[in-house]
């Protein structure tokens, strides 16, 4: 998965979700789910990191079972004895319900943990034609990040040391932030300019993003393959 | 071969005033030239226009014309104007988009579009230069102050640049990084021809490298070139500026020592794997001034940090016998902080609410509020943000806050940093007053030694995550 091209790689997981969107057939789901674990492995995502992304999905996949379980179509409200037991329909429901939760974060997480972030620009102004200015915009706004966490909790600790009780994320701590964050666009914005970023004239590349013929097959596989091979099966 | 500037008129607002009101001057690529004057003086305009920066992002330009080499460097779409002059910043933190050094470097060779098989050759050299290549696969987030600052050298190496403008580049890194850089920008100049001109409000790194160094006072050129080697010290502590190694010529602040207001017992720290303080155990006395010395990156911000409940620590902090974490809100209001960046400790939406917000509505909060920011100047600012403020004004207000306390403790991580000469004593003086009149104890950090000797009872260095104290004559 890692050398695929990242914007086709984008594009053909989106259609894979695209069609489960359509389909309300939990082993459709459950099979992406699982293969889209098994492409992890072999690109060698760390285990520990894969664990501990999945642990809050399941938590959130075994919800989405009991709320689909409990909550079948036909079911009335008031919880009643002779509604828990295991009827085939509910529990359908339920596993329809979770898988979906379990394939979106299993094509998500797929993309996420084999995608390099700065390849991925690349190949969206190369393949997809995003402006220069926009991509590279924003390389620099995600630089920014740890910033603001760093801000956020200095902020609060200004408040602690005034003696003032503020609730977290009230727009009285967000309002520094704010302000910060549009002085460090703005620094930035000039020294990307002095290293002579234009966002309009052409650049050379370093590494081409290349598109080979796995990239087609990948693409055609997920946006025509897949389609076609659940409409008629 | 140099940098004019021919009657220049900037300003930044439509009807503000001229920062730079009328300047002719020129600097030649044959000298390694360094501006200095106080906080506010036009010198890092003057930069920003010779980079071409200004008046394209910012500001008015009224009249006149600035060439570099017999160019115009506003005219020029930014792939070329990099080529005439690069830029470096005072802060290493806001300068790079990318994530590892290698990605960087390649991000400045693509927008001068260098062919991609020279890139690697250039940039192996840019790194090599400034010894720095065993960091080229290292991401920039994990890389220190003085660290990313080199990188910044290493991208301007990587692009040729005829003209190298510096922003303050030393103001953020430790000294070491800082003496290394500026021997390696004498390098480039003697070696590679480049011209140099640096904005800096302290002389002390360039003494070995500049040739010349030329004062700005009030947006003007101040006639009279200097040579650091040789510096008048009674004539630039005249014009306000910090001079290296020079005294403030002030008595120490001390009141009359009291019983003890804050103890440290074992205090222990770490970010992530790395171990900042290994157990701090020192006792602070109310009526007595302290000073924290220590290279940067030695752990004097998370000290503070930690008191400040920034970070979680180990071991104890005592405020008058009873333990920080477990203080009710009200009463770590007795300890008062100034922050390195005044902007950190603000919490009012106005300049009023600022001060009434450390008044907790006590009897007569207004009126108190009304004298403090008449004495400091800003009482006609009292509905503005503070972020609205220049730097000079938010780092008043951040001092004055503390005069409406009631505090027992002063902790303040390095008060008078950035500041001229003039606004330096005039922020000590603030600090001392507390020391002296409601017999606080004041521990504050400082990387200026002179000020720790001339103001500091007693002066504690912090080293190895541990602090020791220092006699006075052992600096």
């Amino acid at each position: 998965m890692r050398s695929l091209n990242p914007a086709f790689k984008l594009i053909g997981l989106l259609a894979v979700t695209f069609l489960l969107a359509a389909r309300h057939d939990p082993l459709l789901s459950l099979s992406a789910f699982v293969i889209s674990l098994i492409a992890m492995l072999v690109s060698r995502v760390r285990l520990k990191a894969m664990l501990l992304l999945f642990l809050p999905v399941f938590l959130a996949a075994a919800g989405m079972f009991f709320t689909g379980y409990r909550f079948a179509a036909g079911n009335s409200m008031p919880v009643r004895a002779e509604i828990l037991h295991i009827g085939s329909s509910a529990v359908w429901n339920g596993l329809t319900l979770s898988s979906r939760v379990l394939a979106y974060a299993g094509l998500g997480l797929l993309f996420a943990l084999t995608t390099d972030r700065i390849e991925l620009i690349r190949s969206f102004q190369k393949q997809l034609h995003v402006p220069a200015i926009f991509a590279y915009g924003l390389l620099a706004a995600w630089g920014i990040f740890p910033h603001m966490a760093l801000e956020y909790r200095r902020t609060r600790a200004a408040f602690r040391a005034r003696g003032i009780h503020v609730f977290p994320m009230s727009p009285s701590l967000l309002n520094p932030l704010l302000v910060k964050s549009v002085r460090w666009s703005e620094e930035l914005a000039i020294a990307m300019e002095s290293k002579g970023f234009d966002g309009r004239t052409t650049r050379s590349e370093f590494a081409p993003v290349l598109v080979r013929t796995s990239d087609w097959v990948f693409l055609a596989v997920c946006c025509l393959g897949l389609p076609a091979a659940v409409f008629f099966l | 071969m140099s940098i004019r500037f021919e009657q220049l008129q900037f300003s930044y607002f439509k009807d503000g005033h001229d920062v730079i009101p009328g300047l002719t001057a020129e600097f030649h690529a044959s000298n390694i030239t360094v501006l200095t004057g106080v906080s506010g003086c036009g010198k890092s305009t003057l930069l920003y226009l010779a980079a071409g920066a200004y008046p394209h992002n910012a500001g008015i330009l009224r009249s006149g014309k600035v060439t570099v080499d017999g160019i115009a460097p506003a005219e020029l779409l930014p792939p070329e104007r990099c080529r005439l002059a690069g830029m470096m910043f005072q802060n290493p933190e806001l300068q790079f988009c990318m994530d590892t050094v290698k990605n960087e470097l390649v991000f400045c060779l693509e927008n001068i579009r260098t062919t991609p098989s020279e890139m690697e050759p250039r940039l192996n050299a840019a790194l090599q230069f400034c010894g720095i290549a065993h960091l080229k696969n290292r991401t920039l987030l994990s890389l220190s102050g003085g660290e990313r600052q080199k990188v910044m050298l290493a991208c301007l190496v990587a692009l040729q640049p005829k003209w190298l403008l510096l922003d303050e580049p030393f103001a953020n890194i430790d000294d070491r990084s800082a003496s290394e850089i500026a021997e390696k920008l004498g390098q480039l100049h003697q070696e590679k021809g480049v011209g140099i001109l640096a904005v800096d409000h302290r002389l002390d790194n360039w003494v070995n490298v500049a040739s010349t160094v030329r004062i700005m006072e009030k947006g003007r050129l101040l006639p009279e070139t200097l040579s650091p080697k040789n510096l008048d010290f009674h004539h630039l502590e005249e014009r306000g500026i910090i001079v290296p190694g020079g005294s403030y010529g002030v008595h120490r602040c001390s009141g009359i020592a009291q019983n003890k207001v804050l103890e440290l017992r074992g205090l222990t720290l770490r970010h992530g794997t790395t171990q900042i303080l290994r157990g701090i155990t020192a006792s602070f006395y109310r009526g007595r001034a302290y000073a924290i010395v220590g290279q940067s990156g030695c752990g004097k911000s998370s000290l503070f940090g930690a008191l400040l409940g920034m970070y979680r620590y180990g071991g104890q902090a005592l405020l008058d016998g009873k333990d920080l974490k477990k203080l009710r809100r009200k009463e770590l209001g007795h300890i008062g902080f100034v922050t390195q960046n005044p902007q950190d400790q603000f919490v009012g939406g106005t300049v009023l609410e600022e001060i009434l917000s450390s008044l907790h509505g006590k009897a007569g909060a207004a009126e108190t509020a009304e004298k403090i920011l008449k004495s400091i100047h800003l009482w006609r600012y009292r509905e503005l943000s503070p972020y609205l403020l220049s730097q000079g004004q938010q780092r008043k207000l951040g001092v004055a806050t503390l005069m409406a306390y009631d505090c027992r403790v002063l902790i303040c991580d390095e008060p008078t940093y950035a500041q001229d000469r003039n606004s330096t004593l005039a922020i000590m003086d603030t600090l001392c007053r507390q020391v002296k009149d409601h017999h606080a104890a004041l521990i504050f950090s400082t990387h200026d030694r002179q000020l720790a000797l001339d103001f500091a009872d007693e002066i504690w260095e912090l080293e190895g995550g541990r602090l020791h104290a220092v006699t006075q004559s052992g600096l």
